[in-house]
């Protein structure tokens, strides 16, 4: 499969140098390429350009101020939930045949297909309606129009994207290593803490970043489940929500820039760690 | 003694059917069978790596139905080295001792006694991506063993390597079986592989046991016309 692909990308690159524009059919998928991305590029920098002028001015309002704190608070606690509840999850699918593990897979996929504001929904009616949410509230974990309620949303729109990135890095590893291991007297928990942890690492990293900005992005579900309350569950997506709504218009752009800078950080981070995993399967 | 008693299991796309399998203590056995018999999953097999669907394996008269791969004493190497790419040559050959809370200043006798003999100690710092192929075969074989295990599994351990490398490995493997007094069960598909090193040879196909015999016997002397064709000795 390796020597095919040097093939065709040498292919590829043998069609570039050689006049690729004399071909109609390429100059039209070319052209087409260029100005899609320049169209996607024209779009943000929209955006950006309107919104960098007021960005320190928007930083200093508490309103801002507390969007932020806020964002960063609950993305953070709720990557580290997704990352530590993804990764046994992401192990079982990536190394067993559990039964019915299509149908756990699929399920496990689901929220990533719903649109965040029917996970909202659903979180709501569970958090809301049930005696269960009756009684977590009486244990002192209400989630309905509140800061866990966030939190939970977060969680639960992401988690499938974390265990995807999770299972496609111990895909990557030869599970030799862990046979190898089990030979050399590791248990199972050993085994899985020495080689396959540690050669997660990269991909670890990688999922981390990319919920990371996922959960400050996140917000169907938030608004759903934890409504938009100024300055109580005001996160930044909410904030340019609200501000929108009523009007503020360079207050909205300067969240949205800072929100687009996030994002462009993390792409960075998540392309520099996602694209090289150190899996066993490499090494050879 | 490692006996497999009936063994069947199946794995996918192919299985082993009813193996029946001695070999004697200190013996260098071989299994030699085409690709995709179903070699690799009698050393897992072995190793505790999977359990047999019906049948028992026993180790020295033991059954070792319900004795995890830790426990088992086995030492393996695999074709593709599987060296832990995120420890150095080092830490690889250490891996099993360290585990073993072995003194320090010991394992670090250990390693010096397996590198040297092999000829590998100005590797030591070298994380594995970095080594050629019979480098990391090598140190492949000195961790496995660096346990001492009393059988030492190895699954077509040279036939990634250049003729020469081969060349090479297959005396140091020999005096390791030599001077370690294991037992070696060692899988491959190569003939002339199993008729230098083997004191035994077993011949699979169709995930069946065809033949067991010292080299001499299997090369020479063919009743089964199976096993005649796959080692070319009979042009019907």
């Amino acid at each position: 499969m390796g020597e095919m692909g040097i093939q065709a990308d040498r292919g590829g690159r043998i069609m570039a140098k050689t006049g690729w524009w004399k071909d109609k059919f390429n100059l039209f998928m070319v052209s087409f390429t260029y100005i899609i991305t320049f169209c996607i590029f024209a779009i943000l920098m929209t955006v950006v350009l309107k919104g960098l002028p007021n960005i320190g001015r928007a930083l200093l309002t508490k309103e801002i101020q507390f969007s932020i704190k806020l964002s960063l608070y609950t993305s953070v606690i709720s990557t580290v939930f997704c990352i530590i509840i993804a990764m046994p999850i992401a192990y079982v699918l990536a190394r067993t045949d559990i039964w019915a593990k299509q149908l756990i897979s699929t399920i496990l996929d689901l929220p990533l297909a719903l649109p965040p504001i029917v996970s909202g929904v659903c979180l709501l009616l569970v958090f809301g309606t049930t005696g269960f949410g009756a009684w977590l509230e009486n244990v002192g974990l209400g989630f309905v129009f509140t800061v866990k309620g966030i939190i939970i949303s977060q969680i639960f729109t992401n988690l499938s994207f974390t265990i995807r990135v999770l299972k496609s890095t111990i895909l990557s590893i030869n599970p030799r290593l862990d046979s190898i291991a089990r030979t050399l007297g590791c248990t199972p928990m050993q085994a899985f803490f020495k080689v396959t942890l540690p050669l997660s690492k990269n991909g670890i990293i990688a999922g981390t970043v990319i919920t990371w900005a996922r959960a400050l992005g996140a917000f169907g579900a938030v608004l759903m489940l934890a409504g938009a309350t100024r300055l109580r569950t005001e996160t930044l997506p909410i904030s340019l929500f609200l501000n929108m709504s009523t009007g503020d218009i360079d207050a909205a752009m300067a969240v949205a820039n800072i929100l687009i800078i996030i994002s462009v950080i993390s792409l960075f981070i998540f392309n520099k760690f996602g694209g090289d995993f150190i899996g066993g399967s490499r090494v050879n | 003694m490692i006996s497999l008693e009936n063994v069947s299991i199946s794995l996918g796309d192919f299985s082993l059917k009813s193996i029946n399998l001695d070999i004697p203590s200190g013996e260098y056995f071989s299994i030699l069978g085409p690709t995709g018999a179903g070699k690799t999953v009698i050393l897992e097999l072995i190793a505790g790596l999977y359990k047999p669907d019906e049948g028992n394996i026993l180790i020295n008269s033991e059954n070792v139905e319900r004795v995890p791969p830790e426990k088992r004493g086995v030492g393996f190497v695999y074709q593709d080295y599987a060296l832990f790419p995120h420890l150095d040559v080092y830490n690889n050959i250490s891996f099993g001792l360290k585990l073993r809370k072995i003194p320090t200043k010991e394992i670090e006798d250990i390693v010096m006694e397996l590198t040297e003999l092999f000829n590998i100690t100005h590797l030591l710092g070298r994380s594995p991506g970095t080594l050629s192929g019979g480098e990391q075969q090598r140190v492949s074989l000195a961790r496995a063993l660096a346990l001492k295990p009393r059988i030492l599994l190895m699954d077509e351990p040279l036939s990634a390597l250049d003729p020469n490398t081969r060349k090479f490995l297959c005396r140091e493997i020999k005096r390791i079986h030599r001077t370690y007094e294991c037992t070696i069960v060692h899988v491959t598909h190569d003939f002339n592989e199993a008729n230098t090193l083997a004191t035994l040879v077993g011949i699979i196909l169709d995930g069946q046991i065809r033949q067991v015999g010292t080299p001499d016997e299997i090369f020479k002397n063919n009743g089964d016309l199976k096993v005649s064709r796959f080692l070319g000795l009979s042009a019907s």
